[in-house]
């Protein structure tokens, strides 16, 4: 049975300047000062929008997100993470990302990077299965234990290796994983209109739910 | 159409045109003795790919041997499928047996894949996946076409609304998606109705199962 009633994240941090120091961050590529920040626009935001189009175009386009995006053990955010990423901050659909989208998309990565320490309680850099269950639980997904187990292993950022438990979720992942999961809850309680916890649907639906999730 | 492997008793590589190890994607080629025993081309590419001559190939390593044609790596929801289904004893590696299946499977969608690309673009394009999924059996509508080819687009590049293409590495997993979601529906709808009653719990089983 579902409870997922609100989705992650939480926003109960304060937010805006935590650039890096921490397990993910948007990567540095050069520090050189970038002329003709907006008015109003927070210094640092702006900082690291100049930081990251490397082009120095005036605005983001995918690569250069895909470049700037680095989990913390050093690899680059997954594709379909960065296309989730572009879906939801490209909001004008140009293709890129401009300044007023990025300071959407740099908050939205500042309170994931929040949520991700939060629940990386060993410090290990990844989210193992426990601190799934934790985190989803806290969400309000109340999932059960086969289900938490498949999570895990999906989002797992390599295959299960022998018995043992498969390899933690790198922050893309555990983004992605969160973000599918609410998705994909929220599409069923719109069809569980009596929330019965059942729902009658036709395969074109059926796709549609699941080819609409990140 | 073929998939020439450059690698030790290979066929050449196709020249100009064409993928490393084959098209569309799969293996880089390899140079190694085979040994007594084996078809000495698939050991030959056996031991390219076990890089720490372990006797196994590692999830690691087998990341690290595949590339789609533009030599991007195959990404790792691929991979996991791909060690999904043929780590048969769960083993966490692909001993050489194992690699024998991988191996055809490998190149069966590399047939599949440079069939159905017409315009040796090296991607797989919304029509095109209309034509190979239709040739597969699935007719789906032209917004779940659409949905389906936004979502395993390999290039983040967006031009207007239209998706770009599909590489080899999410064009394997786009079909198996579609392949398994059509035969879970199938077994749900046991009245042949074309709907299904399924519950929240069953729901997110089917859904977070496939690759």
């Amino acid at each position: 049975m579902y409870s997922g009633q609100s989705g992650p994240p939480r926003h109960h941090h304060s937010h805006g300047s935590h650039a890096s120091g921490h397990r993910t961050t948007v990567q540095h590529h050069h520090q050189h000062q970038q002329p003709g920040a907006p008015p109003g626009a927070d210094p640092q935001v702006w900082h690291w929008f100049a930081a990251v189009d490397t082009d120095r175009s005036g605005y983001i386009t995918a690569n250069e997100l895909q470049t700037a995006l680095i989990n913390g053990n050093g690899t680059r955010f997954d594709l379909d993470t960065v296309k989730m990423l572009m879906k939801m901050f490209d909001t004008d659909h140009n293709g890129t990302i401009g300044f007023q989208e990025f300071t959407g998309l740099w908050k939205y990565i500042a309170d994931w990077q929040q949520v991700f320490l939060r629940f990386d309680r060993d410090r290990s850099g990844s989210i193992d299965g426990r601190e799934l269950t934790e985190a989803l639980r806290s969400f309000g997904y109340n999932l059960s234990p086969p289900l938490l187990t498949l999570i895990e292993q999906k989002y797992a950022s390599g295959p299960t290796s022998g018995y043992g438990p498969p390899p933690g979720i790198t922050f893309d992942r555990f983004v992605r994983a969160c973000v599918t999961i609410k998705t994909l809850t929220d599409s069923f309680q719109r069809f569980d209109t009596d929330r019965d916890g059942w729902i009658q649907i036709s395969y074109e639906q059926f796709l549609t739910m699941i080819l609409s999730t990140p | 159409m073929s998939y020439g492997y450059g690698g030790y008793g290979g066929p050449p590589a196709p020249p100009g045109y064409g993928a490393p190890g084959g098209y569309g994607g799969g293996f880089v080629p390899a140079h190694a003795p085979p040994p007594p025993g084996a078809d000495p081309q698939l050991w030959s590419h056996f031991i390219a790919v076990d890089q720490d001559r372990s006797g196994a190939i590692s999830a690691v390593e087998l990341e690290r041997a595949l590339v789609n044609g533009n030599w991007t790596p195959f990404d790792l929801d691929t991979v996991k499928l791909l060690m999904n289904i043929f780590d048969t004893d769960r083993s966490g590696t692909i001993g050489f047996n194992e690699f024998a299946g991988l191996w055809k499977y490998i190149k069966d969608w590399q047939n599949v894949f440079a069939h159905f690309d017409r315009d040796r673009s090296g991607t797989i394009d919304e029509q095109e996946m209309r034509n190979a999924l239709g040739q597969f059996g699935y007719n789906l509508s032209p917004q779940l076409m659409h949905l389906l080819q936004m979502k395993f687009a390999s290039d983040l590049r967006t031009t207007g609304r239209a998706a770009n293409g599909i590489s080899f590495d999410r064009f394997v997993r786009a079909c198996v998606v579609v392949k398994q979601i059509t035969d879970s529906f199938r077994r749900l709808d046991t009245d042949r109705d074309g709907w299904v009653q399924i519950n929240y719990d069953q729901f997110m089983h089917t859904v977070l199962s496939l690759p």
